[in-house]
């Protein structure tokens, strides 16, 4: 029983992204389409999104122009309820182990990441903090990361690698372009500290989750960049 | 088979207060140990929590004292972490439906409570804002509940009522005491708003949460209360 998959995304959504990487590791079905946020549709706002923002997942309901949605789908929103609704969806894909306490350290590394990951990176790249606080925000996460495993949890990718594989790829940006409101050199700075034996461990892990197929093909680098350079105008001196 | 399950908890914690409400409803058994989050055992951040907060379940293992953790048994904290696993190890509990959109709704339900109703609490009862936002996260909540439904997702209890019924509870005893840092009378003002009309369907459901016997028997409000007069003393 095939019922129909559409993912409304931006290709410079951290979030969007996330749907995606699960989606190409599940090796799912489904349709993408891509919403002009600087120009929301009206349909986007009144069928998927009444917040107007992506990732939305659509599913089951007649098969119809992603433009057109249907009343008949489920409207799914927030990027880490639909991670567990694929996971939900697709239950033999790994995407979450099947033993209870694995999934709850699947769920826990989700939780470091929003609490830890997501706040800091952003209050570092909106010039409002240091970068002293992504720093021990990425030690938590370490911590937390196996010695020789390749993945977060477990022996397969989980919607845990899905869901801090794309803020490891915008710090990664801000490391080596450094573009960002924080003061001149700051990014450079805080690539060069993620370069020192401290890190070692959290550093090939995302360089191995940068690597995967599965990101690659979901990863516009110069989309993002340019989103920054337009975000990010208000150097801290 | 059935594992060992410890809940560390303290009877002021709302987090806590969520895991023994799934616990209960869902007729699991545990142990239940409290914690004294002013004299925090060392035992408890180095062997169960080094995050040091409750809640903290432990589970499998021997059969050993909860002051007296074993260090076969699996760790596991942070309360929305703690309900997946309580559902995770309850499949037919009815603590989260079957059908894949129900269980995602759920999961919405529990995302908004956090975001909408959890963060704004504090910043109320500290005095650091109005309660227009406590409203606003109230009114968001409202619109997810189904008219005629008991609980907030499907029809049967689930930990999205969990979830947000310690806040539910906390709310009302600082709507009827007036206990917080805010300016005198606006715990009084925020039970007044609550009882318009705007707001009819929340507060049928919550007095169905409220009401149940899992509430009871866990809702200590003299602690609650207690634990509350520390803002008022902040206000000099």
């Amino acid at each position: 029983m095939s019922e129909q998959l559409t993912l409304y995304l931006h290709k410079v959504s951290p979030f969007s992204q996330k749907i995606q990487l699960a989606l190409a590791e599940a090796n799912a079905p489904y349709r993408a389409y891509q919403v002009n946020l600087r120009n929301k549709p009206e349909w986007f706002t009144s069928k998927l999104n009444p917040v107007g923002q992506v990732p939305v997942l659509t599913y089951g309901g007649p098969n119809v122009n992603p433009e057109d949605p249907s009343s008949l789908s489920a409207k799914i929103v927030e990027s880490n309820v639909i991670l567990e609704f694929l996971a939900d969806l697709y239950p033999n894909s790994g995407l979450l182990p099947k033993d209870p306490v694995l999934r709850a350290k699947v769920r826990f590394f989700i939780d470091a990441t929003m609490k830890h990951v997501e706040g800091t990176y952003l209050a570092f790249v909106q010039g409002n903090e240091s970068f002293d606080n992504v720093l021990k925000a990425i030690e938590f996460i370490q911590e937390l990361l196996e010695e020789g495993r390749n993945f977060a949890v477990g022996d397969h990718y989980t919607i845990a690698d899905a869901c801090i594989s794309p803020h490891l790829a915008r710090l990664k940006i801000v490391t080596e372009t450094d573009i960002g409101n924080f003061p001149a050199g700051m990014g450079y700075r805080l690539g060069e500290e993620l370069e020192g034996p401290r890190f070692a461990k959290f550093k090939k892990y995302a360089q191995r989750m940068l690597d995967r197929p599965g990101f690659q093909q979901t990863h516009d680098e110069e989309a993002i960049i340019g989103y920054f350079k337009r975000r990010f105008t208000n150097r801290i001196q | 088979m059935s594992e060992q399950l410890t809940l560390y908890f303290s009877k002021i914690s709302r987090y806590s207060h969520k895991v023994e409400l799934a616990l209960i409803e869902a007729n699991a058994p545990y142990t239940a140990y409290q914690v004294d989050l002013d004299n925090k055992p060392e035992w408890f951040t180095s062997k169960v929590n080094p995050v040091g907060e409750v809640p903290a379940v432990t589970y499998g293992g021997p059969n050993v004292n909860p002051d007296d953790p074993s260090p076969l048994s699996a760790k596991i904290a942070e309360s929305n972490v703690i309900l997946e696993f309580l559902v995770d190890l309850h499949p037919d509990s009815g603590l989260m439906p079957n059908d894949l959109v129900l269980r995602a709704k759920v999961r919405f339900f529990i995302d908004a409570t956090t975001k909408y109703i959890e963060g704004m609490y504090f910043p109320f009862i500290e005095g650091n804002e109005s309660f227009e936002n406590v409203l606003k996260g109230i009114e968001f909540i409202q619109g997810l509940l189904e008219e005629g439904r008991d609980f907030a997702v499907g029809d049967h209890y689930t930990i999205a009522d969990a979830c947000i019924t310690p806040h539910l509870a906390r709310l009302k005893i600082v709507t009827e005491t007036d206990i917080g840092s805010f300016p005198v009378g606006m715990g009084y003002k925020l039970g007044e708003e609550l009882k318009g009309a705007k707001f009819t369907k929340f507060k049928k459901y919550a007095e169905r949460m409220l009401g149940r016997p899992s509430l009871k028997q866990t809702c200590d409000e003299e602690a609650i209360t207690g634990y509350l007069k520390r803002f008022l003393r902040a206000q000099f």
